[in-house]
């Protein structure tokens, strides 16, 4: 493998991971065949996720109650109540049925679902390979509210 | 059915009859039961036993870095193997019982 992709391949790891094993692993790589880059860039990706090397924070527990305290955790989890609040509060008011343009709640609630999506995504990003467990926690929280509000919307035909 | 792959045990393993760097150990899984770990899954099976003491650096030879196993890494070992081996040893029986 030439040393260019070498470095690229290396370059996804984490920076603390390269720092321990980037010059061992580079020398490996010099004697492997491109046909397993695929390999390495999925197991940097798992790294990313799942991380043997730099877990700063996780030296440090985060605790469940100091993640949902980042915006980025309870934002998606409010819109999605929300969305879920407006549609109870529309058939409380107006009933079931079907209207033939879509009003003023079917916009909002299709703002806060589908807004939640990148801060949703930014959370993941950002806190999955520093805490993995109470970050699945919480984006398996935030995937339930969204499933509610989407399952009730769904079953009543709105 | 493919091969045999349990990147970690394949490692232990592979250390268990003494010290090799990773393409070494590379080559040594593939004559051990004929599965060719990627770099990729090599070094992630590596940071994690490393991480648990079940085996260590040896003094590196220019870039390569030759890692051995553990005392704790071998009771590991052993104790899988032992459990592998109570497990095929089951299964053959019932093999053989049809």
């Amino acid at each position: 493998m030439n040393r260019v992709v070498r470095h690229l391949l290396t370059r996804l790891y984490p920076r603390d991971w390269r720092k321990r094993y980037g010059v061992e692993f580079d020398a490996l790589l010099q004697a492997a065949r491109f046909r397993t880059s695929a390999n390495v860039v999925w197991s940097a990706l798992r790294e990313h996720i799942v991380p043997t090397r730099g877990r700063k924070v996780d030296q440090h527990p985060v605790s469940f109650g100091a993640i949902m305290k980042q915006p980025s955790a309870f934002l998606p989890l409010a819109m999605s109540l929300t969305a879920l609040a407006m549609v109870l509060g529309y058939v409380a008011r107006y009933g079931v049925a079907r209207q033939a343009d879509e009003g003023a709640v079917a916009h909002l609630w299709q703002i806060l679902m589908a807004g939640q999506t990148p801060i949703a995504a930014y959370f993941a990003i950002k806190w999955l390979p520093r805490a993995p467990r109470q970050t699945l926690y919480v984006l398996a929280q935030q995937a339930g509210a969204a499933l509610a509000s989407f399952a009730l919307v769904f079953f009543l035909g709105l | 059915m493919g091969h045999y792959s349990d990147p970690p045990l394949l490692v232990l393993a592979s250390l268990a009859n003494g010290p090799k760097h990773g393409h070494a150990m590379i080559e040594d899984i593939v004559r051990l039961c004929g599965t060719r770990l990627g770099p990729g899954t090599l070094y992630g099976a590596i940071a994690r036993l490393e991480q648990q003491g079940w085996i260590e650096p040896t003094p590196p030879e220019e870039r390569r870095q030759p890692y051995r196993i553990t005392a704790a890494g071998l009771r590991v070992l052993r104790a899988k193997l032992t459990t592998l081996r109570q497990f095929a040893k089951a299964g053959l029986d019932r093999v053989e019982a049809l």
